[in-house]
C-alpha cells in the first residue's frame, strides 16, 4: 500500500484561504535551507537514500548528489541493514518522496520509550 | 453528505482500517475523503489465545486511505460483551 | 469538525503519527497543509518493528503516507467552529442540501459533550500493534 502515491490530486483544492492561517498556497516545505546539505529521503515502497540536495522543484522532484542508498532485508523491504551502496547523482521523483529530513542531527539512539509490552 | 458518515457524529463507532486493526470511538468529525476524527478510542486487539485486549489510545485522526469499516455500535450491546472471553485471529491487512 | 481542522489546531502539540509502512514519529507539529503533509520537529522515528530508534531534529511527511495521527485529547476542545462554515471544497454538500447551515447546527451540539471524563495522558510511545502484543 505504501506504494501507492498521488493520492495528493483527490485531497481539496488548494489555497482554502482561510486568512487566519500562514501561507495556504505555498508549500509547507522549504527545501531551500538543505540546498548543499546533506538530507535523507524515504521512498514509498522502502527504499532510503541520503545524499547533498543540489536542486529541486514544487513537486518535491529532487536532485541529489553524492547519494547513498541504505539497502534493505531482501526479504522485508521495509528493513534496513548496514550495508549502503554508492548511486552519485540522482533525481528523485517527487511522487515516491514519503519523508525527508537533513542528515545533520538524525542519530540511531536507544529505546526513548518506556515500553509497555507483555 | 453522501457517504451517510453524518448520521454517526458524535456516536460511537468501531473503525476497522486496511492494516486490520479495530478502533472504537466517538466520531467527532470527518471529510470527504473519509478522513475520521476518533475521540477516546481503544483499539481492540484479537488474539486466538488470550482474548481482545483493549488499548486506551485517546484523540485519532484516521486518514481515509486506510479506512476500511465505519460502523455504529450499539452501547447497550457492546457493553454486555465479554471481550476477555472473546478469542478470535487478528484480521489480515488488505494489500493494495 | 472537520479532521484537518483537527489537525491545524494541533500544531506545536506533540503527536504521534503512523506511517502506512509502519514507522511512527513521534514530535511536534510545525505546520501541515490541505493534503495533510506535515512538518514535524523534535521528532523520534521508530521503525516498523519497534526495535529501531531515530532522533531527527526535524522532518517533512507526505501527507498520503500517513496511516494515522494521534494527537493530544485536550487539542479537540481548542477547535475553532468558524473553520466549519466557510464551506469551501466542500460545495457539493452545499450542492445537495443547502448545506452549511446543517454542519453549523452540529458544531454547536458538540458543547454537549464538553465535560469529558479522559483517561490518563497519553503514553506517547511507539504504539501497541497487534504484534507486538505477545500477551
Amino acid at each position: 500500500m505504501a506504494s501507492k502515491e498521488g493520492g495528493d490530486k483527490a485531497k481539496g483544492p488548494q489555497g482554502a484561504g482561510d486568512g487566519k492561517e500562514k501561507r495556504r498556497k505555498e508549500s509547507i516545505l522549504d527545501l531551500s535551507k538543505y540546498l548543499e546539505k546533506s538530507i535523507r529521503v524515504k521512498f514509498a515502497g522502502g527504499r532510503e537514500a541520503a545524499g547533498i540536495l543540489k536542486g529541486y522543484d514544487p513537486l518535491l522532484n529532487l536532485v541529489l548528489d553524492n547519494t547513498t542508498e541504505f539497502l534493505r532485508d531482501p526479504d522485508d523491504p521495509y528493513k534496513l541493514l548496514e550495508d549502503t551502496r554508492a548511486l552519485g547523482l540522482v533525481v528523485c521523483r517527487g511522487t515516491s518522496v514519503v519523508l525527508i529530513c537533513p542528515m545533520d542531527g538524525m542519530e540511531a539512539i536507544p529505546n526513548p520509550f518506556i515500553t509497555q509490552e507483555g | 453528505m453522501a457517504s451517510g458518515l453524518e448520521n454517526y457524529v458524535n456516536q460511537t463507532v468501531s473503525v476497522i482500517t486496511s492494516d486490520g486493526r479495530n478502533f472504537i470511538g466517538t466520531l467527532k468529525g470527518f471529510d470527504q475523503t473519509i478522513n475520521i476524527i476518533l475521540d477516546e478510542s481503544h483499539e481492540r486487539v484479537f488474539s486466538s489465545s488470550t482474548g481482545v485486549a483493549q488499548v486506551v489510545l485517546g484523540l485519532h485522526i484516521i486518514r481515509g486511505d486506510n479506512v476500511a469499516i465505519v460502523g455504529q455500535i450499539d452501547e447497550s450491546i457492546d457493553s454486555r460483551l465479554d471481550l476477555s472471553n472473546i478469542k478470535a485471529e487478528p484480521l489480515g491487512v488488505i494489500a493494495h | 469538525m472537520l479532521p484537518l481542522s483537527l489537525l491545524r489546531t494541533a500544531q506545536n502539540h506533540p503527536m504521534l503519527v503512523e506511517l502506512k509502512n509502519g514507522e511512527t514519529y513521534n514530535g511536534h507539529l510545525v505546520s501541515c497543509d490541505n493534503w495533510m503533509n506535515i512538518n514535524l520537529r523534535e521528532v523520534i522515528c521508530t521503525s516498523r518493528d519497534g526495535d529501531k530508534f531515530w532522533r531527527m531534529p526535524e522532518c517533512y511527511i507526505r501527507g498520503s503516507t500517513i496511516k494515522y495521527l494521534r494527537i493530544p485529547d485536550e487539542v479537540i476542545d481548542m477547535v475553532k467552529e468558524e473553520t466549519q462554515v466557510k464551506s469551501r471544497g466542500r460545495s457539493e454538500v452545499s450542492k445537495g442540501r443547502g448545506g452549511g447551515n446543517m454542519r453549523g447546527g452540529r458544531g454547536g451540539s458538540r458543547g454537549a459533550f464538553g465535560n469529558r471524563g479522559r483517561p490518563a495522558p497519553l503514553a506517547r510511545g511507539p504504539p501497541n500493534r497487534p504484534q507486538n502484543k505477545k500477551k
